[in-house]
């Protein structure tokens, strides 16, 4: 399937276009590179309101996975008086599948470091936290580099550009805990205590980090602060399509010839997005599509047949709307933005046990539908997988999934129920295959079956 | 005696100083990092006491935050870590194998330490390196593209360093 030729791969890029610019992780040259010039614009000629508003005509939605309107979530935040607001970056990034942010932070520090002065600005946070989870070890160094950098030519510290505003930028590191990238046990952990989830309300917006008014964005939503004023909300939205504006990072991963981090204007269908050399150059060793996680982990998994088309038969995009179509019968989510490829010889019952004990080993434990559901998800999904289960641990499976979906503080709960719905609804001949064929399905994998045949439309 | 050089002494009171003033339990997780590096890859109760001290906590504030994250080892551990990912993946590229690989290469099962003290294997659940797959953390770095071939020379790598430290 080359069809590359045929498609336009002219994607505007706005976060990742100065990516490869040799010394563009160091001030010096990111400045020489227009970099900056978003925090001037700021500080000097808009008020606070004027740069919310900006963030709201935008469009922007968050980039961590929940999709919220970023300049709607900022409005929220209370200012009451003498009473000090905080705004929170969550790098937190460990949604199996996404390795963007990481990407953005590695490379383009001084781009994430430019976007949270202007929102600190923005929401009047003179001490701002950078939380990253523990792993990214090295990374620390590089963002801590960045911030001195930036405060030893004025961007950062006391009295910025002679306007009076007081900024500081402090690195956290977390310590392993997926749940940690959920804001209110981010919060948690930045106060030094277990991730264990807040119940809202009160959200952060009122009673955050130490009690206090608090914005928790994802690395990518803060650093599209940087283009969205420095072309206008107006602008940044017409890119993209509908609801989706602006620009989306995406990280692509599993079976594919060309696995990073993608910058794409969302106007692009799934299928050139897997198979054109621009992104992910197809599926190496000529093998077929079977299956693919578009959004992280957490989204449901959709057959080869309904991802790149709709059940409606229409062509399948690369942006919020599109990839939701259907809703979760026949459609997905775009979510954090990890695309996670799973080719023709890849079980879907063994990588949806994968994801099973990945939740177990992260659910918090603080509900109980939770704590104990992933855990017997788990337990079922490798009786299976090792051909030792029964029909009607299927039907268990999706009742217990169907029991935590909703029923938990936080959204670990759904995040751990989707993937096990979205694999029996659309794989369940495979789950049955394997305790049908419980020997052979030691030997070898279902394969392709019918899930990459045409889809029938009814007229 | 569990004791912080004065360097060190110094980089706790500037962690302390980034949160507000009488929320010095915010830089627990960063404190607890600097104490694994200082004492051995390791928090030992006596360890977790001390950081309590430092941040004029109850030792309990410590255990209950130590125990909950995974980076945090309550349990000795070699030289060299190799946390491999399993997760999704990671698994749709083989880290089953590479697992396998390094268990069977230093004859120790995920979670154990080779007799030597050198090595500890573990398994890890996503390390946001998946376009990067197989792979491992090794200390504060990654290592990516894994293969048999690379696991051997990182053990190789390893033992000479560890060597050339004795």
């Amino acid at each position: 399937m080359a069809k590359a030729t045929q498609w336009n791969t002219m994607g505007r890029k706005l976060l990742l276009e100065k990516a490869h610019v040799e010394g563009i992780r160091y001030f010096d040259v990111y400045r020489r590179e227009g970099g900056y010039r978003s925090v001037e614009k700021a500080l000097k000629t808009m008020t606070q309101d004027e740069i919310v508003e900006e963030v709201k005509k935008s469009g922007l939605r968050g980039r961590g996975g929940a999709g919220f309107p970023a300049g709607m979530k900022w409005s929220f935040i209370a200012k009451p008086e003498g009473v000090p607001r905080h705004l929170v970056c969550n790098a937190d990034e460990s949604e199996p599948g996404t390795f963007k942010d990481r990407y953005l932070m590695e490379f383009l520090p001084h781009l994430l470091i430019e976007g949270l002065i202007v929102a600190s600005y923005a929401l009047g946070s003179n001490t701002t936290y950078i939380y990253i989870r523990g792993e990214y070890a090295w990374i620390p160094d590089i963002l801590e580099q960045a911030i001195a950098e930036a405060k030893a030519n004025g961007f950062l510290g006391k009295n910025i550009l002679g306007t009076g505003f007081d900024c500081e930028i402090y690195v956290q590191r977390g310590a392993g805990a997926y749940i940690c990238g959920e804001e209110t046990a981010l919060i948690e952990s930045l106060e030094g205590k277990r991730g264990n989830p807040r119940i809202k309300p009160p959200f952060p917006a009122i009673k955050g980090a130490w009690g206090r008014p608090t914005v928790v964005n994802n690395v990518e939503t803060l650093a599209s602060v940087v283009p969205i004023i420095n072309e206008g909300g107006e602008e940044y939205a017409k890119i993209g399509v509908g609801k989706s504006t602006g620009t989306k990072l995406i990280s692509a991963c599993g079976n594919i010839n060309k696995p990073g981090v993608y910058e794409i204007d969302m106007t692009i269908s799934v299928e050139e997005f897997i198979y054109s050399d621009e992104y992910c150059g197809g599926i190496p060793n000529g093998k077929r599509l079977k299956a693919c996680i578009p959004g992280g982990s957490s989204v449901p998994i959709l057959p080869a047949n309904l991802l790149l088309k709709t059940a409606k038969g229409e062509t399948r995009y690369m942006n919020y709307e599109s990839l939701s179509d259907g809703g979760f019968a026949t459609g997905s989510m775009m979510g954090s933005g990890g695309f996670i490829v799973l080719d023709e010889d890849q079980c879907v019952v063994r990588n949806t046990y994968s994801l099973a004990r990945f939740y177990r080993h992260e659910s918090c434990g603080q509900c109980s539908p939770c704590r104990e559901g992933t855990g017997w998800m788990e337990k079922l999904l490798l009786r299976l997988e090792k051909g030792e289960g029964k029909i009607s641990d299927i039907d268990l499976l999706w009742d217990i999934q169907s029991k935590i979906e909703g029923n938990t503080i936080c959204p670990l709960g759904d995040a751990a129920a989707w993937p096990v719905a979205a694999a029996i609804r659309h794989f369940r001949d495979e789950f049955e295959w394997h305790v049908t064929h419980a020997a052979e399905a030691q030997t070898r994998n279902y394969g392709l079956a019918h899930y990459a045949d045409p889809i029938h439309v009814p007229v | 005696m569990v004791q912080f050089s004065e360097e060190r002494l110094a980089k706790v009171k500037e962690i302390i100083a980034r949160y507000p003033d009488g929320k010095q339990k915010s830089a627990l997780l960063p404190l607890l990092h600097l104490a694994q590096e200082n004492f051995g890859g390791w928090l030992s109760a006596e360890t977790m006491d001390y950081v309590a001290s430092l941040l004029q906590i109850e030792p309990i504030e410590v255990y209950e935050v130590a125990t909950f994250y995974s980076m945090y080892n309550t349990k000795p551990v070699g030289k060299y870590v190799f946390e491999v990912c399993q997760t999704g993946p990671c698994m749709l590229n083989g880290s089953d194998n590479i697992i396998a690989y390094i268990s069977q290469t230093l004859g120790i099962k995920a979670g154990e330490t080779t007799a030597d003290g050198l090595f500890t294997l573990k398994t890890a659940e996503c390390l946001g390196a998946c376009g990067y797959a197989p792979m491992m953390q090794l200390g504060k770095h990654y290592r990516e593209h894994l293969t048999k071939e690379k696991v051997d020379a990182i053990i190789a790598e390893c033992r000479a360093a560890a060597a050339a430290n004795n």
